[in-house]
């Protein structure tokens, strides 16, 4: 080997990679047909939209699923079909509501929020999704929170009626949804397929900031909800 | 104490369904494929993805595995498919800049006399020298020495022969002796 190629393997040694994710988790889920492992993954909660309930719920020749979309900790699926599913009120079925400190305690961060936001109560969902109803322009508003760690946790399925575009959030990658309805599923904290399907009608903004995937739905143009979710920052 | 299985032993145990035997070897490999995937793809979570993806096609696909082939380049072949497709469907172009990481951390190891020696501006100017060469020559210098991969890895990675990944070689390594005013060796 000669010296150039030395300093060249040295030099690779001395490069910046990102962060490697464990993905065995994640993979061995994907693989396992039985309920999925969640127990071995630190994570308490899944939020699962209907490419997975799909496949438990619907009959395979309805679900065809057309393309994926992914940001981190998160899959969308296009699918033909979507299962049934109750229609939820926005802080329907979104858990336990405690004070924003108790909240932080239980799901280990703190809340991303706009600036002088004070809510009164933070939902939580399964020791791992927080939530809270805000108003805007007279508008209520779901902004949801967790944090997304390695594998995904959040995945929803659309139908044919939604856009589905790439944005940007303060310069970290999104997906903008809008228009039709979709749906979502949950897991528990043991990893039981908790199918709890809940149908949304609110367009809805994904993004990451840090380690927490934030989710942003209520009635909102796509510019209001990059001028809201721009606001919404996390520490 | 049970000595840990290789990796020949493992693909037995996953074709025979044992998913705890794919994980080892998940987890055994994961590192080196998510690098290889960041390199390919330009994105971590494009690469993130391109792992997950391949580690399941992988695990579906050992039927077809030959018994007693190496499995690594086999794993990375799967994989750097993946990171290519995605970054062909993201339609980007641009080349990923490699950049060095931070300066020491509290706590890292003093650094070795050849990291010292290689400190500062030559190594500034030699992973400049290696920004400045095509997509296809830094991939290769990528996967050869940074990575650290065999010549056969490295034509597995980049989906070409292995007489290609030679004269690529040669030729990048050529392009960066004149880029430092370096006399051949």
């Amino acid at each position: 080997m000669s010296s150039l190629e030395r300093q060249l393997q040295r030099l690779g040694q001395e490069l910046a990679y990102p962060r490697e994710p464990d993905v065995a988790s994640a993979v061995l889920a994907r693989l396992d047909r039985r309920p999925f492992p969640w127990r071995l993954v630190a994570v308490a909660f899944a939020v699962l939209a209907v490419a997975v309930g799909a496949a438990f719920a619907v009959p395979q020749a309805r679900t065809t699923i057309l393309k994926w979309f992914h940001l981190r900790g998160v899959t969308i699926e296009r699918v033909e079909t979507l299962p049934s599913a109750a229609e939820r009120s926005q802080a329907g079925g979104l858990g336990r509501p405690l004070s924003p400190d108790q909240a932080a305690r239980v799901v280990g961060f703190q809340l991303a929020l706009p600036p002088r936001t004070n809510p009164s109560r933070v939902y939580v969902l399964e020791g791992a999704l927080a939530s809270v109803v805000l108003r805007a322009e007279g508008r209520p508003l779901l902004l949801s929170e967790y944090r997304s760690g390695n594998v995904d946790l959040l995945k929803k399925s659309v139908g044919g009626k939604t856009v589905i575009e790439p944005v940007r959030v303060s310069g970290e990658p999104g997906l903008w949804l809008e228009g039709g309805p979709h749906t979502l599923t949950y897991f528990n904290q043991r990893g039981e397929f908790r199918q709890r399907t809940v149908k949304i009608r609110g367009n809805v903004l994904l993004w990451v900031d840090g380690e927490l995937t934030l989710r942003l739905e209520g009635e909102l143009t796509k510019a209001e909800a990059l001028r809201i979710g721009r606001l919404i920052r996390s520490g | 104490m049970d000595r840990p299985l290789d990796d020949a032993e493992l693909v037995e145990r996953a074709k025979r369904g044992d998913l705890r035997a794919w994980e080892t070897i998940v987890r055994g490999y994961q590192g080196l494929a998510f690098r290889t995937a960041y390199l390919l793809s330009g994105s971590a979570a494009d690469a993130e993805e391109a792992v997950q993806d391949g580690f399941v096609k992988a695990y579906r696909a050992l039927g077809r595995f030959r018994r007693g082939s190496p499995l690594r380049p086999w794993l990375l072949r799967i994989v750097s498919n993946e990171a290519r497709n995605r970054r062909r469907s993201a339609g980007r172009r641009e080349a990923l800049a490699l950049r060095v990481a931070a300066a020491d951390r509290p706590g890292d190891a003093v650094p070795s006399p050849e990291a010292a020696l290689l400190g500062g501006e030559t190594r500034a100017q030699l992973l400049g020298a290696v920004n400045t060469l095509s997509e296809e020559h830094r991939l290769t210098i990528a996967c050869r020495y940074f990575l650290e991969l065999s010549e056969e890895e490295t034509a597995a990675v980049l989906g070409v022969r292995r007489g290609t990944v030679k004269s690529r070689l040669a030729r990048a390594l050529a392009r960066l002796r004149d880029e430092l005013g370096e006399e051949d060796e």
